[in-house]
């Protein structure tokens, strides 16, 4: 055992690093310092300049376009883009109907999807979750039904993430009515710009709008879309919830986060004194550091573990990366105390410079402490990850 | 001691619940909100039920009730977060106004209050410091028989609502508090929402001139007037936490009863129902820590009551957190939305967290109060 950073993962490292401070534009570096909220076209620039530099795929193998990289370099590639403030990857396409069309796709489907997706040339979504099926997504009533060469879609999905930007959603919809909850399910690839879609934004805490709300009426999906075998999506689906093992955990933003963290004590007064000389401020951020140093120990301890398949540490990553994304926050509004109060959702949208009543950094405060409330219940809430970790290692 | 209400007690909050539930309910909440300035009919109608009332002492036409009741109130109005001055104006100002020596002051300025004519706002946070009490730059000096006030205050409470200030200042090197009208030339405001559907402003005093009745208090008797105020503002803002966490838990309750998943509704799962309990554990904790602190109130040592009070709130404001930050976890989706009123009592329960002192303000607060 050696826990020291290799000699090539330190250089890596350093190449991730100084290209990312070449190339991320400054007003997007800006924007997501301040918490502030990306427009479409400000994913697009970031996921366009790291395609055009054959990064535009970390996670999937050279032979489809990826970066064919190890997990750690992935690992380390997600934390020092992050830490200079660069916007996320879109996981619908990279993280989770990618890997499954390289996976369970035809040739047809990989040869045409699998590139548009690394210069973000459709934008997807995903249609899982449906108003009265949730945590137990298996209950999902979305119907497509076969007519000749092409199926017809009828449905509600809920919660679509980014889904008023997408151009394409993949959808789990029960193709077999009369088979038992888990059967009867197929994953269909839909195209957003046809009649019969309707996307409507659903407000959130923070004020904000991006998830959606997407109706699907008599929507026309030909079977070439069907991924894999017909009442099969079921194994696609968890396949895609299993599959992205680092990405979950949030340790680009953890890290992100913390350096904020630091920079906001620092600058915060009381008392004529810096609040980052205060014993029981310091005590919290030292406390929530290390935790962050253990998780990203954990995801480097899961990365090297290339024998193994998607599994269940994915629960345990999920859970502790969204208990210190929430905690990260709840710290960052503490710092910013009274300046945190002051909240339009409207100043989230004005130009950068405006920062509102308080310091650089107290506008976004409250807003994003209130947004990732959801980070313990999407993605399959903690309470059923806990489920599946009794289950799978403890095997109960 | 007992917990039993007394007739008027039972009969005002019982009336104060009957209103919550006709006339601040979640659209009406949101409406009064969206004006974008304190609804002064709302107002009146807090005051004829006597909430304006309640702390004036009965020389100045109020009822002068005790802490208790005062409790007993204010969790009522957190069950309808009330989102009018109540605490800033009819406890923290009232209480420190009904200890001054102006008589003159107090008798126009607190009956009108207790009438529901006058609304106040105190104004004590500045820039380069965070919650505390002492006024680092606001000046007050004298000019021949008048006074002049110089200086800025932050994140003041209501203040855009208020037609008078309680301002702290620096006075020849002591603490003074002035009582200062909005509307008087000098004042200027930038006023803000706040997250928890209320309001807030920044204030600056440019130069005000003041008559010399404006100054309530000075040196020691300042601190102690100020301190008292803001103990009984934490223990009404205690007890409306503990009324908001009470509502969130009966209708979270009432939520995993009807939401069904895997085939049954979701409060038969173990994992939910102990959260529950978790929830209620921590409420009923909460609600008899404020009992603590209300009955701190009345110490005749004011170190150990002002040491009670922060503890109690660093307890309340925990308890709160969790309820508040389960109830979005229950909900799920539908939590994380702004479609459901548990959003705007989450956002309540969470501002209690830094309103009046957060955390390690108040530990620190504790530490240093010499109790024998």
């Amino acid at each position: 055992m050696d826990l020291s950073w290799s000699q090539h993962e330190i250089a890596f490292r350093e190449q991730v690093r100084d290209f990312t401070a070449k190339n991320l534009p400054a007003d997007i570096r800006d924007k997501q310092m301040h918490h502030r909220r990306l427009a479409r076209d400000d994913y697009v620039r970031w996921h366009r300049i790291l395609a055009a530099h054959g990064w535009g795929a970390p996670n999937w193998p050279k032979e489809y376009g990826g970066t064919g990289w190890t997990g750690v370099e992935r690992l380390l590639f997600e934390v020092e883009t992050f830490k200079a403030g660069a916007p996320r990857l879109l996981s619908f396409g990279l993280t989770m109907i990618g890997p499954v069309l390289i996976k369970f796709g035809n040739e047809q489907q990989k040869a045409h999807f699998l590139p548009r997706i690394i210069n973000l040339d459709d934008w997807w979504c995903q249609g899982y979750s449906e108003p009265g099926s949730g945590s137990d997504l298996a209950s999902l009533k979305t119907r497509a039904v076969r007519q000749g060469d092409k199926y017809i879609i009828n449905g509600q999905k809920t919660w679509t993430t980014l889904g008023h930007h997408a151009n394409w959603i993949f959808c789990l919809c029960r193709t077999d009515p009369n088979a038992k909850a888990q059967r009867g399910i197929s994953l269909i690839l839909i195209d957003m710009r046809q009649p019969g879609v309707t996307v409507r934004p659903i407000k959130t805490l923070d004020g904000g709008t991006e998830v959606n709300e997407v109706w699907l009426e008599n929507v026309e999906a030909p079977i070439e879309q069907l991924v894999g075998q017909e009442n099969e999506g079921w194994t696609y689906a968890k396949y895609l919830l299993g599959h992205e093992r680092t990405g979950i955990a949030g340790i680009g933003h953890c890290h992100r986060e913390l350096a904020i963290l630091k920079q906001m004590a620092s600058q915060a007064m009381a008392s004529g004194e810096s609040l980052s000389l205060e014993s029981r401020v310091m005590d919290q951020i030292n406390q929530v550091e290390i935790q962050v140093l253990a998780l990203e120990m954990l995801l480097l301890r899961v990365a090297a573990d290339n024998t193994a398949g998607p599994g269940p540490q994915a629960s345990i990553l999920k859970i502790r990366g969204s208990e210190l994304q929430q905690e990260l926050a709840r710290l960052q509004m503490q710092i910013a105390g009274p300046d945190a109060w002051p909240y339009d959702p409207q100043w989230m949208e004005q130009d950068n410079a405006f920062h509102g009543p308080g310091g650089e950094f107290d506008l976004g405060a409250a807003a994003t402490y209130f947004d990732l409330r959801k980070t313990t219940i999407y993605g399959g809430t903690n309470e059923i990850q806990k489920a599946i970790i009794v289950k799978q290692i403890i095997g109960v | 001691m007992d917990f039993a209400y007394s007739q008027e007690q039972q009969m005002l909050t019982d009336s104060l619940q009957r209103v919550m539930l006709e006339q601040w309910r979640f659209d009406q909440r949101r409406a009064r909100f969206a004006q974008g300035k304190l609804d002064r009919q709302a107002w009146r109608q807090l005051a004829e039920l006597g909430v304006t009332g309640l702390m004036v002492p009965a020389q100045y036409e109020g009822f002068g009730e005790t802490p208790a009741t005062m409790l007993a109130v204010h969790q009522v109005l957190g069950r309808g977060i009330v989102s009018e001055p109540v605490i800033a104006s009819a406890v923290m100002a009232v209480v420190m106004l009904s200890d001054c020596d102006e008589s003159n002051v107090k008798s126009s300025w607190l009956g009108a209050h207790a009438r529901g004519d006058a609304i106040f706002s105190v104004a004590w946070q500045e820039e380069g410091e965070r919650y505390g009490a002492v006024p680092l730059t606001t000046q007050l000096r004298r000019e021949g028989d008048t006074w002049l006030l110089t200086g800025r205050k932050r994140h003041v409470w209501h203040a855009a609502g208020a037609d008078a200030m309680i301002v702290s200042a620096q006075l020849d090197g002591e603490m003074a508090l002035v009582l200062v009208k909005s509307d008087v030339l000098g004042v200027t405001m930038d006023d803000f929402p706040t997250f928890d559907l209320a309001r807030c402003a920044n204030v600056a005093f440019d130069s005000v001139k003041l008559d010399a009745t404006a100054l309530l208090a000075r040196g020691q008797q300042a601190q102690v007037i100020f301190a008292k105020g803001f103990d009984y503002a934490i223990t009404a803002l205690c007890a409306h936490a503990c009324g908001a966490m009470q509502y969130l838990i009966e209708i979270t309750t009432a939520y995993l009863k009807t939401r069904n998943q895997f085939g049954q509704p979701l409060i038969h799962f173990q994992v939910l129902q102990h959260r529950l309990a978790d929830m209620l554990i921590q409420q009923e904790l909460a609600l008899s820590a404020t009992f603590v602190a209300a009955a701190a109130l009345s110490e005749p040592s004011a170190h150990l009551r002002s040491k009670r009070v922060s503890m109690v709130k660093t307890e309340v404001a925990n308890a709160a957190r969790y309820v508040g930050e389960q109830t979005i976890q229950l909900y799920g989706g539908m939590g994380v939305t702004d479609e459901l009123e548990v959003g705007d009592y989450f956002k309540r329960l969470v501002f209690v967290s830094s309103m009046l002192g957060d955390n390690n303000f108040h530990l620190a607060r504790a530490q240093t109060m010499s109790v024998v």
